[in-house]
Formats: structure tokens, C-alpha cells, sequence
């Protein structure tokens, strides 16, 4: 009943081979040659940090504390996104690494959160949630050190988008062509 | 000590108990993240237990745990018993089965250490750090070369599709573990993104499905008494399997910050993932017709059945949200919680418990302990799934649409957290009751092992059919 290929390993590995390297190359490989992907916006340029800046150190502590497991960062074009600022384009993430999307909103989006409250805020809201939202289930970040803590507040709010009057060629050309998805 | 006086089936022995060992802390560990998600203080006693005990740190040590301590070993044990079985040949190298098998546990444990000290990198499901991930993939592909080297020894000729889709996996595993974890290290932008998601949706379709639904194929017919309904459509499965699923990861970014280009690329072959879910539904109801009534008396065959019937549900499940209409109420939100537990725990650890109950007895000559032990485990493992996904599914509902009412920041957000409470206490009720479930399982295992009644080892190459 079995043909002569079913009895060879070899057809079947080559096969799964091929078949793994051509996803591979449509999802892994090709988004490298998107021009969208490889122009940095001017919202992007900000988040480009100097080695050893606060923002860069802040951003250590937000992925050491795992903040990303609670927080996205994307806006979309759709309804649920409506407050949250500007949507997010290709461009914006050129400097993150890795990018930090990820794929819950227990907390809200902090997308552009840079532009919502002050450093103090921040600061105050890290060390106990619950004195500015009783029903918050953000755990209390007040163990963290005091480096720490200024480290996480400076990223945070360098987490905006870029001033909008004419804030250079690639950030318009990247936002015009979100423009041209959305209104498909 | 020489190789001809290790037993044979000792690796599948050893990952078999090793792995109810990590279920049983990955599950613990879930608690625990249940619990903080209804009071943010549990277990805040002082900073050394808030730092490394922190929800951020707990979450990821939960996942890897269970997919990489629990389900991934769990599924190398079907590797290393079906294979011998269904080609007649004895293991390759048993002594390096054993050393494969003490090694990932030990990398395993050192990767958890890790979490804990906040090691981790911001990819889902690849939380590890590439010192881990190195010898993960060494130890997946020393693996592979041992059973296939099996395979190419065997003296039955014909290839079961079992072993169609389990040599699949030898290629997809360490493949999506190179693919997912290397280049991602030293790439940035959405690029990076775009690997990453490949990776997080692969490493269950192309990893966790293969090799759970060549578990199928091998215990349906057995447990059932009836042969496979049809070797073709079976066959059909596995290669569009291979084609579609691949192509699934920019799904998990609809509507986001990707190009358009891309996100067609991920949406249309998740619902061409309709084709091979079908084949596995047409094959399992085909197979059975008939023998229905057996599910009332095999315990192993209702958990088989139940965990199929969950694999294809979360396959109806998920193409349904890569749409980008429910995918723009639903992504972001608790319902994506209670979708990853399905497949994951509902489907294919249901299919490896029969498994396991299936294989210890005839790897270790003893009857399972305990057949009320065994219907407490899948009753409770069920009943607390249904209660832990509806509540999910429901508060992530509720979510979605209090979003697009207008709550996403500030106070009007911490609003629909309030509201969400109950569901999260429903939550950690259902996976209280999936726990105890598993306190059952690996207390019967454990009696087993140690007490169970003694029966005559069956021929360790019991034939195919």
C-alpha cells in the first residue's frame, strides 16, 4: 500500500527542509528589504539612546522587571487604539532592540506614555500604583534601587512622538504611507 | 558502566519523571502569577521576595516551564518509546539518550535560575538567553541524530506516518530554535519583530503539533482497537502542515506597525491551517466510528479524545482571531491567555498524559497504581481548563469592547480592571483545580513506579499492525 517514496527518509527530511526554509524566507528574510522597516522615523530617531544614557539603562530595568509582559507598545488603527496617540508605524521601532510590541495590555499602552504625565508622576505612580488608582494590579516597584528607579522614569518619558513640523523626510515619508494603509 | 547495561527505554524514563517534576512547578509558579493578578501585594514581603518574585519575572519562568520542562520533554518521551517500537529496532545509543536527557534538564534548571535574576530577553516563549538557548539546540539535534540514526537502522521498512511527522519535527525543532533565537540577538526593528513572531508561533506549529498529532495517529488506533481510517489524508496533513504553518508569526501582528505585504503573508495561511486541522478531525471521527462506546471505558482513550477535540477546537479558534475584525477587539486583551492554553494544556498535554499512561506500563512492567487517580486527573484537568478559559475568554471580551468604548488610559482604564476582578478569581480557581489535577497524576505516576501491581512486560517491540 505504501509507495516507494513513503519508505525513504531522505524525500520526506528534504521536503520538510524546504518547505521550513521558504516560510523562513517570506517571514524572517524578506521583511529585511522592506522600505518601511529600514527607514527610521523622527519618532524612531528618539528612541535611538546614547550607549549608557538613562533612557538606555532605563530600558535594561523595563526588560529585567519584565514590565513588557503588561505593556505593550503599538497603536493601531483601529477603535480600542482611538486615545492612545499617534499610530505607530514601521519606522518608529528602527532602534529598538529587541522591539517591544509584545502581546498583552493588562496596564495600558505605552506606546507614546512620554507625553501623558510628568517625571514626578512617574516616579511617584512606580513607587505604590495603588495611592493614584485603588484598583490598580501593578505590583509596587519601590524595591527597585533609587538609580533604577530615575533610570525607568527617564525612558518612559522618552517614549513620544517627534514634534510634527517638518521632522525630516524619512519620518513624513514613513508616516504618509501608514496614512495610504489605514485609508485602504 | 557500557551501554549494554543501561535499560532500554531509560531515557524515556527519565524524561518522563523529570517532566512531571517541572509540571508540577510550572503550574505552581502559574498560581502564583494568578494570585498577584488579584492582589498585586501577595507575596511583596520584603524587597528580596518583591524583586525576584516579581509578576515580570514569574510569568516567563511559568511559560518556559511548563512548555520547556514539562510539554517539550513530555513529547521527547514519546520520541524515544515510539520510535523503537514502530521501527523494531532497539535506540541508537541509549547512553546518549541519557546524556541528552540529564543535559536539558540541567541546562533547563540553570535557564530558570536565570529568569529569576531577570536575565530575560523580551521574546515570548524565548525568554532564555542565547548561553541557554546554544546548548538547547546542541542537545535537540544530538537528539534527532540518535533516532534518526534509529530510523535508518529499522527492520520495519515502512514508515508509520507517526514517523512522518516525528521526523518532521528532528528538522523543525532545532530548526525554529536557530531561526528563533539566534539572529533576533544582533538584528533590530521590525524585522527582529517579524522573526520573533515566526518564532512564537512556531515553536508550537511547527514543534508541539507535529509531534502531538503524530502522538495521535500512534494511540488512536491502539487505544481504540480499530485502524487508522485513512493513511492519505493523514499524509496530506503533514505536508500541509510543513507548508502553511511556518508562515503563520505576522498574524500575531494584525493591524500593527507592519507592512501590509506581511500581514496577508501571516492571515492567509492561517486559514489554510483548516486544511490539516480537518484531516486530524476527519481521521480521529473516521478512526472511532464504532468504537465510541470505548471512551466510557478507556480512561487513556478519553483523555486522547478530549485532547483532540481541544487541538482542533484551537485551531478553529485561531484563524478566527487572525481575522482582522475580532483581532482588532480581541488582541492585547485576557482572550489571548485563554487561547494559548488551549492547544497547550487542553490539547497536546492531554495527548501526552495518555501517553504516558499508555507507555510507563509497558516500559516498566507494573499496572497504573490507580484507575480513580487517573479520572481525577482528567476531570479535574478539564473542569478547571473549561472554568480557567471561559473566564479569559470573557473578561478579554469584556476588555476588548471597554476599549473601544474609550477607556485606554488613566483612570477610565483602571476602570475595566476593576470590573475584570471576578474573572481573574475564576482564573486562579480553574487553574487551582488543573493543579490538584496534576498533584493526582504524579502522585499515581510516583505509586506506579514504585508499587504498581506487576504485570509481564509485554514484548518491548509489540507490533504494528
Amino acid at each position: 500500500m505504501a509507495s516507494q517514496s513513503e519508505k525513504n527518509i531522505g524525500v520526506l527530511m528534504a521536503g520538510a527542509t524546504v518547505l521550513f526554509l521558504i516560510g523562513v524566507t517570506g517571514t524572517c528574510v524578506l521583511p529585511f528589504f522592506d522600505e518601511s522597516i529600514n527607514t527610521p522615523t523622527a519618532s524612531g530617531k528618539l528612541r535611538n539612546y546614547p550607549a549608557n544614557s538613562a533612557e538606555a539603562r532605563g530600558r535594561v530595568v523595563y526588560i529585567r522587571e519584565g514590565c513588557f509582559w503588561c505593556h505593550s507598545q503599538a497603536v493601531r488603527p483601529v477603535k480600542a487604539d482611538s486615545k492612545l496617540g499617534p499610530v505607530s508605524v514601521p519606522g518608529d521601532y528602527y532602534y529598538d532592540s529587541p522591539v517591544l510590541i509584545m502581546t498583552q495590555r493588562t496596564g495600558p499602552d505605552l506606546m507614546w506614555v512620554g507625553s501623558r504625565y510628568s517625571p514626578e508622576w512617574q516616579y511617584q505612580h512606580l513607587e505604590n500604583p495603588q495611592k493614584f488608582y485603588q484598583g490598580s494590579i501593578m505590583p509596587k516597584y519601590n524595591y527597585l534601587s533609587e538609580q533604577d528607579k530615575k533610570d525607568l522614569v527617564a525612558y518612559l518619558m522618552s517614549l513620544k512622538p517627534a514634534p510634527t513640523n517638518q521632522a525630516g523626510a524619512a519620518g513624513q515619508s514613513g508616516s504618509q504611507q501608514t496614512l495610504k494603509e489605514i485609508h485602504r | 558502566m557500557t551501554t549494554s547495561a543501561l535499560r532500554p527505554y531509560t531515557t524515556v524514563r527519565i524524561f518522563m519523571y523529570t517532566s512531571i517534576f517541572w509540571l508540577l512547578i510550572g503550574m505552581i509558579v502559574a498560581l502564583l502569577v494568578a494570585v498577584k493578578s488579584v492582589n498585586p501585594d501577595f507575596l511583596a514581603v520584603n524587597t528580596w521576595w518583591q524583586g525576584y518574585f516579581t509578576y515580570g519575572r514569574l510569568r516567563p519562568i511559568h511559560t518556559n516551564t511548563v512548555l520547556y520542562g514539562w510539554l517539550s520533554p513530555a513529547f521527547f518521551a514519546m520520541w524515544f518509546y515510539l520510535i523503537p517500537v514502530l521501527t523494531k529496532t532497539p535506540l541508537f545509543s541509549e547512553r546518549l539518550g541519557v546524556f541528552s536527557a540529564w543535559g536539558w534538564n540541567v541546562v533547563y534548571a540553570a535557564g530558570v535560575v536565570m529568569l529569576f535574576l531577570g536575565r530575560q530577553v523580551p521574546v515570548e516563549y524565548s525568554e532564555m538567553p542565547l548561553v541557554i538557548d546554544i546548548p538547547i539546540i546542541i542537545l535537540a539535534a544530538l537528539m534527532s541524530y540518535n533516532l534518526i540514526r534509529t530510523i535508518m537502522n529499522r527492520k520495519e521498512k515502512i514508515l508509520y506516518v507517526t514517523l512522518w511527522y516525528f521526523l518532521g519535527t528532528m528538522i523543525w525543532l532545532p530548526g525554529i530554535y536557530i531561526i528563533g533565537n539566534i539572529p533576533g540577538a544582533y538584528v533590530s526593528g521590525i524585522a527582529q519583530a517579524s522573526i520573533a513572531y515566526t518564532w512564537v508561533h512556531n515553536i508550537i506549529g511547527i514543534w508541539f503539533t507535529p509531534v502531538g498529532v503524530g502522538t495521535i495517529y500512534y494511540l488512536l488506533p491502539k487505544l481504540s482497537g480499530k485502524p487508522l481510517y485513512s493513511h492519505k489524508l493523514s499524509l496530506i496533513g503533514f505536508w500541509t502542515i510543513g507548508t502553511f504553518y511556518i508562515w503563520n508569526g505576522p498574524h500575531h501582528l494584525i493591524n500593527g506597525p507592519i507592512p501590509l505585504w506581511l500581514m496577508k503573508a501571516g492571515i492567509i495561511p492561517s486559514l489554510l491551517m483548516i486544511i490539516p486541522v480537518w484531516t486530524v478531525l476527519a481521521n480521529v471521527i473516521g478512526t472511532m466510528k464504532g468504537a465510541w462506546y470505548k471512551v466510557s471505558e478507556s480512561i487513556e482513550l478519553k483523555f486522547l479524545i478530549t485532547g483532540s477535540l481541544f487541538y482542533f477546537l484551537s485551531c478553529i479558534q485561531g484563524p478566527f482571531q487572525a481575522l482582522m475584525a475580532p483581532n482588532a477587539v480581541l488582541h492585547f486583551t485576557y482572550w489571548t491567555v485563554g487561547h494559548a492554553h488551549m492547544p497547550l494544556f487542553a490539547g497536546f498535554s492531554l495527548v501526552a498524559f495518555a501517553g504516558y499512561y499508555y507507555s510507563l506500563p509497558r516500559i516498566i512492567g507494573r499496572q497504573i497504581y490507580s484507575r480513580v487517580l487517573m479520572n481525577w486527573h482528567y476531570w479535574l484537568s478539564v473542569l478547571g481548563f473549561l472554568l480557567f478559559a471561559f473566564a479569559m475568554w470573557l473578561a478579554g471580551i469584556l476588555q476588548g469592547f471597554g476599549w473601544m468604548d474609550g477607556n485606554q488610559v488613566g483612570a477610565a482604564f483602571v476602570k475595566i480592571v476593576e470590573s475584570l476582578h471576578i474573572y481573574l478569581i475564576a482564573r486562579a480557581i480553574g487553574g487551582t483545580l488543573m493543579l490538584l489535577g496534576q498533584i493526582a497524576f504524579a502522585w499515581n505516576i510516583y505509586k506506579t513506579a514504585t508499587a504498581g501491581s506487576r504485570v509481564p512486560t509485554e514484548d518491548s517491540m509489540p507490533a504494528l499492525r
